[in-house]
């Protein structure tokens, strides 16, 4: 059949034996196909044809599919959004989508979306719009509406058709967590109709639309009462109360977009497409709007970023790390042990005694067993990767070990003499690294006879949840050995972040800014729970006393006097600190610390259910913990009250201006990665973008102006404002726009 | 013929069966030690090991050939070549016996032999009645077909059949293997005492061994647990609290009323693998390996079935004149212990001509086997006979003793359920 002379740049289009082809991704260059204008446009213009052209009108089916491997499509275009000038503007793009996929609904002719990888957002709305959704059982196939994460909600037309494909509670959970489902999740909850592999997708979907009668889907007495069920009014109800109270649970109410999705799909379809539509497009306009979804857009550009970050061309291709030891078998070099074993590297776990190296092994184990209890994996996959970790207590199989990280306790001198042990059993081109958190990387650098292969790769406690690793470089490191341990990092799926060695690199020193304060505050007489409380409503994972119980009072307080030496007064520690050493408390590790720790509560493991990104969405803490009644004796007798903004300024004022004195420093090279850094470090805030989005968005001179203010009437010496931000305030910069 | 050397000889604690290591899936009990020997020599790449053979007797029945599971997890290379062999109690021995072949005739330079075994988690098999029906019922093709065939089910059919009590008795002659060591004893007038008195021995020199650390060299741990979270590295099995009073109040097991054999003096029921990297010479030069010791030759022979104890005399008898070798010069015999009966005939029948003609057809007496030379850290009855395991295992465990003591020869044997006797001698070199 002729095709009008369409000039396509997005979209592929053929008509064969009476069945019409719309093909994605075979023009676009990278490996995910997005929607943008363009092929909205090209869309319309194609389906035009099935309005106006009669021969089109009697075809036997529509099939879109793709033509790039591993993507189907995946959603819109983000940078489209941050496009937008009006909620005006953002809610005509909706409806314009929403038109489209309503016209491809409206079809006569039956359509089925042949779905081989990727299928996400925008790309999945199609999908639904189509009479019959096939997915492929490859490991890349993947559904999903993940646009609540992006602070928005699928604007054309996901919440109004997903409900009708998989029940309501499902599609709930789907839109409201923005998980993924593989293939055969996707297929077994009813949002593909069938699954097949990828190479007979569209000869299957041929078939489908030839003989209808082959895939006549009955439906179930089950399903019938299901939706008899969900239409009653109390039922729908108590659904939806349900997914409210998860919803606060899991937010604390600061996220907006799941809100804002609870209220329209409750509102529900009653009223007839056009309207849940129009209700549809004006939240998702309002939300895109927001500033909300501009800082977590910003985290998932940051990401982006991070995935391909400018190496320097003239580096030799790095080597891919293949088998892995660790030294040091606590917990964090258990945690170690497990991420290595994770990725294949059936890593050797060394430490000087067998009680030491159960400790790691249990540790990984704690992981694995958590992960089967998710039904990530399967038992038999658990014991391979478990028993593909080996405790030593020897040197043996160093010699075929590519990467070593160390982690045993923080002393300068006998990581020294390890690192002289380490280096004289391993090959030459094995990379040595230190997981410190506190310590001078160069330092341990000069005991290697070749310091360039020797760097520092600091995880965060807990390894399998944190998803961040600051790799510290410093002069005598080669740039390979820099590139080679962040493509590693990135391939065990953690975010890097390239940092120049300084105390507490980029984290832990933003965090000891933070918790030096919080310590001040209790001092003044301000109830702990009140500042924990404070720091969990600003949309931090954890208060600054339970993070001291996590971390361990007693490492921390050695941190913080390290910082007092190395960075000067602002550091000076509150005197409550030389009572709190005195009191040797230990945190959660010790079973009290601030709070008091049941030993019965999984420990080991910080037992929030849920992923990283359910994590740095900020639960934690959600479980009352009883106060330590031994602070009594310490905490002044009087309580002032302070109300919760102030006790968030107090706080986190001093972890900008420290941000700005890493930036100058050079410790990290932009905003963007004290961003970066303190989401995927600490989960903090996501939704508010991050620290120094948070303190652009507040307005630098603002930020300036509070803290002056503090430094007048609480403390010169620790509220001064940096240099850094004095200079941008002047020159009316934000921090975004600052570059070395 | 090539020289062919061992340049590694590990194995897993051994564990009494239904303990520590019941949860273990089975090649796992094989693919540490293959790693860890891979661990010892970084020049030996993937593609370097022309096979993977290892003895087992009950495997689960997804492993069909187990051998090929533990080659490809142990991260060797596709291309390996690797199978399973069953010669009953010397299944392991058989592999090393067939790996020595190869690598002697020039068809393999790299070998991993060796054997393993879960008796805990051996298979309950249907009766044959049970299967007969299931078969009938598969083959039904009408309703009234089916229903004819769920007629002759009786509730009998139910009583699984323990696949390791079938293993333990002997087609041919009838008997379990309990009940051909209470043959030996009876024809040979071993008493109760005797029997007790060497278990004592046993589980005192496995103990010792153990607690002296002797067997660090040869044992690569083995995560156990339900979560797999502790370490085990010793075995378990040899009881310090063992003694020749408590032994003997223990009721005889396979002739309840007269008999003299207990569980307590033959040997448990056990779950364990070893290995060993055979090696030619060029093999050793190329990848830098150290020759620990060399396989000087092996020996498979014979004997009467209701007389299976007895297999060691004939077939280190065999050897030896393959070998030239005398008993005499002999340094170390890793006997396996069956039964405390069982070898307590075979030192006695091999010291005395009469004797050895009688029950194994010798013309001459094969010699002493003094006591201060055999099984010196304990042997199968402390230490347990994982079935497709210890023909290796106590080539392991002869390999470590030779070289810790210094010895030159050493003999491994053993007596095969089914009436043979396997052995193998071997030099030292790391003197």
């Amino acid at each position: 059949m002729e095709i009008a002379n369409l000039n396509l740049s997005r979209l592929t289009f053929e008509v064969k034996e009476q069945i019409a082809y719309l093909g994605f991704g075979k023009y676009s260059e990278k490996s995910m196909t997005v929607i943008d204008r363009e092929t909205l446009i090209e869309l319309d213009k194609l389906l035009k044809l099935f309005y106006e052209e009669k021969s089109y009108k009697n075809l036997d089916g529509l099939i879109f599919f793709s033509h790039k491997p591993g993507c189907f499509l995946a959603g819109a275009d983000i940078s489209m959004i941050s496009t937008l000038k009006s909620v005006e503007e953002a809610f005509d793009g909706a409806q314009k989508g929403q038109e489209l996929y309503n016209r491809i609904e409206d079809l006569t002719i039956p359509t089925v979306a042949c779905i081989d990888g990727v299928c996400l957002g925008g790309g999945l709305e199609l999908a639904l719009a189509c009479r019959h959704i096939l997915a492929s059982d490859s490991p890349k196939t993947s559904l999903g509406l993940p646009e609540v994460q992006l602070g928005i909600l699928p604007g054309f037309g996901g919440t109004y058709r997903l409900p009708q494909r998989v029940t309501l509670p499902n599609a709930l959970d789907l839109i409201l967590s923005g998980r993924q489902l593989k293939g055969y999740k996707a297929y077994k909850m009813g949002l593909a109709d069938e699954i097949y592999p990828s190479e007979y997708l569209l000869p299957m979907a041929v078939k489908i639309l030839r003989k209808p009668k082959f895939f006549n889907k009955k439906s179930g007495l089950k399903d019938s009462i299901s939706n008899f069920l969900q239409d009653n009014f109390l039922v729908r109800k108590v659904i939806f109360q349900k997914a409210r109270e998860k919803v606060l649970k899991k937010t604390r109410g600061l996220y907006d977009a799941p809100l804002k999705i609870l209220d329209l799909m409750e509102s529900g379809p009653g009223h007839g497409r056009a309207t849940y539509l129009h209700n549809e497009a004006q939240a998702f306009a309002e939300l895109a709007l927001s500033q909300q979804s501009a800082g977590l857009r910003n985290i998932f550009f940051l990401m982006d970023a991070a995935k391909k970050a400018p190496f320097k061309t003239d580096s030799p291709s790095p080597r891919t790390l293949k088998r892995g030891a660790v030294v040091g078998s606590g917990v964090m070099g258990g945690g170690l042990a497990y991420l290595m074993s994770e990725s294949n590297m059936r890593p050797i776990l060394k430490d000087l005694n067998y009680e030491s190296l159960e400790i790691g092994v249990r540790q990984a184990a704690l992981n694995y067993a958590s992960s089967v209890k998710k039904k990530r994996i399967t038992r038999d996959e658990w014991e391979k990767k478990q028993r593909s970790i080996i405790p030593s207590t020897t040197y043996h199989g160093f010699s075929r070990v590519d990467l070593v990280i160390e982690a045993i306790f923080e002393d300068m001198e006998i990581k020294k003499r390890l690192f002289q042990e380490i280096e004289s059993k391993v090959a030459p081109s094995c990379i040595i690294t230190t997981n410190t958190s506190s310590l001078s990387v160069e330092e341990m650098a000069s005991a290697l006879q070749d310091p360039s292969r020797f760097a520092g790769l600091h995880f965060f406690n807990p390894v399998a949840k944190m998803p961040l690793v600051e790799i510290i470089a410093h002069p005598k490191c080669a740039p390979e050995t820099i590139d080679t341990l962040y493509r590693w990092v990135l391939a065990t799926k953690k975010t890097p972040l390239i940092v120049k060695d300084s105390p507490g690199f980029l984290v832990n020193r933003i965090l000891g800014a933070f918790i030096k304060e919080a310590i001040y505050l209790l001092e003044e007489g301000v109830r702990l729970q009140d500042i924990d409380n404070a720091c969990l409503n600003f949309g931090l994972a954890m208060g600054p006393f339970r993070l001291l119980d996590e971390v361990g009072i007693d490492i921390a307080l050695k941190v913080g006097k390290i910082f007092n030496e190395k960075l000067g007064e602002r550091f000076n520690p509150a005197p409550l600190s030389k009572k709190l050493e005195e009191l040797k408390i230990l945190g959660k590790k010790g079973g009290k610390g601030f709070y008091l720790y049941s030993k019965s509560k999984g420990s080991g493991d910080s037992g929030d259910s849920g992923d990283d990104s359910e994590r740095s969405s900020g639960s934690g803490g959600d479980r009352p913990l009883e106060i330590n009644p031994e602070l009594k004796t310490m905490l002044p007798e009087k309580n002032i009250l302070m109300d919760e903004e102030s006790i968030q300024k107090r706080l986190i004022l001093p972890m900008i201006n420290e941000a700005a004195y890493l930036l100058e420093e050079g410790v990290v090279k932009s905003a963007g990665d004290v961003d970066l850094g303190m989401i995927f470090g600490t989960g903090f805030a996501p939704f508010r973008g991050g620290l120094l989005r948070y303190a652009d968005f507040s307005g630098v001179s603002r930020i300036q102006a509070e803290m002056e203010k503090f430094a007048s009437s609480i403390s010169a010496l620790r509220y001064a404002p940096a240099p850094l931000l004095k200079k941008l305030v002047a020159e009316k910069r934000n921090f975004y726009d600052y570059q070395p | 013929m090539r020289n062919v050397f061992i340049v590694a000889a590990k194995r897993t604690p051994q564990v009494k069966s239904g303990l520590d290591f019941k949860e273990v899936s089975v090649p796992h009990l094989a693919i540490g030690l293959l790693q860890n020997i891979l661990d010892s020599y970084p020049k030996i790449e993937n593609t370097s090991v022309d096979e993977v053979i290892f003895g087992n007797i009950g495997a689960p029945p997804q492993f069909a050939n187990i051998s090929r599971v533990i080659a490809l997890e142990a991260g060797l290379d596709q291309k390996t070549s690797a199978y399973t062999v069953n010669r009953n109690c010397a299944a392991g021995m058989e592999a090393v016996a067939q790996a020595t072949l190869k690598i002697a005739t020039s068809r393999a330079e790299l070998i991993f032999a060796g054997g393993l075994e879960s008796m805990s988690q051996m298979p309950l098999i249907f009766s044959k009645e049970m299967t007969d029906m299931f078969i009938e019922l598969m083959k039904a093709k009408s309703l009234k077909e089916r229903l004819t065939a769920f007629g002759r089910f009786r509730p009998y059919f139910l009583k699984p059949i323990i696949a390791i009590e079938k293993g333990l008795t002997d087609p041919f002659c009838g008997l379990n293997m309990g009940q051909t060591a209470e043959l030996l004893a009876r024809e040979l007038n071993i008493t109760r005492e005797e029997q007790d008195t060497f278990a004592n021995y046993s589980h005192q020199k496995a103990c010792a061994a153990t607690k002296e650390g002797r067997f660090h060299s040869e044992i690569v741990p083995v995560l156990v647990g339900n979560k797999m979270d502790r370490i085990l590295t010793h075995d378990v099995g040899p009881r310090s609290d063992s003694s020749v009073e408590r032994l003997g109040q223990m009721r005889p097991f396979f002739d309840k009323k007269s008999g003299s054999v207990t569980v307590g003096n033959s040997c448990p029921i056990t779950d364990g693998g070893s290995a060993l990297l055979l090696a030619s010479e060029e093999a050793v030069n190329r990848h830098a390996l150290t020759p620990l010791a060399r396989i000087v030759d092996y020996s498979f022979n014979g004997v009467a079935p209701k007389y299976m104890g007895l297999g060691p005399i004939s077939s280190i008898s065999a050897l030896l004149k393959r070998t030239g070798q005398t008993m005499d010069a002999i340094d170390l015999f890793e006997i396996n212990e069956a039964f405390s009966a069982q070898i307590i005939a075979v030192q006695k029948i091999a010291k005395d001509a009469a004797l050895c003609s009688r029950f194994v057809g010798l013309s001459e007496a094969l010699g002493e086997i003094p006591s201060e030379k055999l099984n010196v850290n304990g042997g199968g009855v402390a230490l347990g006979h994982p079935v497709g395991s210890s023909g290796s295992r106590i080539i392991v465990t002869l390999v470590h003793e030779l070289m810790r003591r210094r010895g030159k020869w050493g003999v491994a044997s053993l007596c095969i359920g089914g009436g043979q006797g396997g052995a193998v001698l071997v030099e030292n070199l790391a003197l």
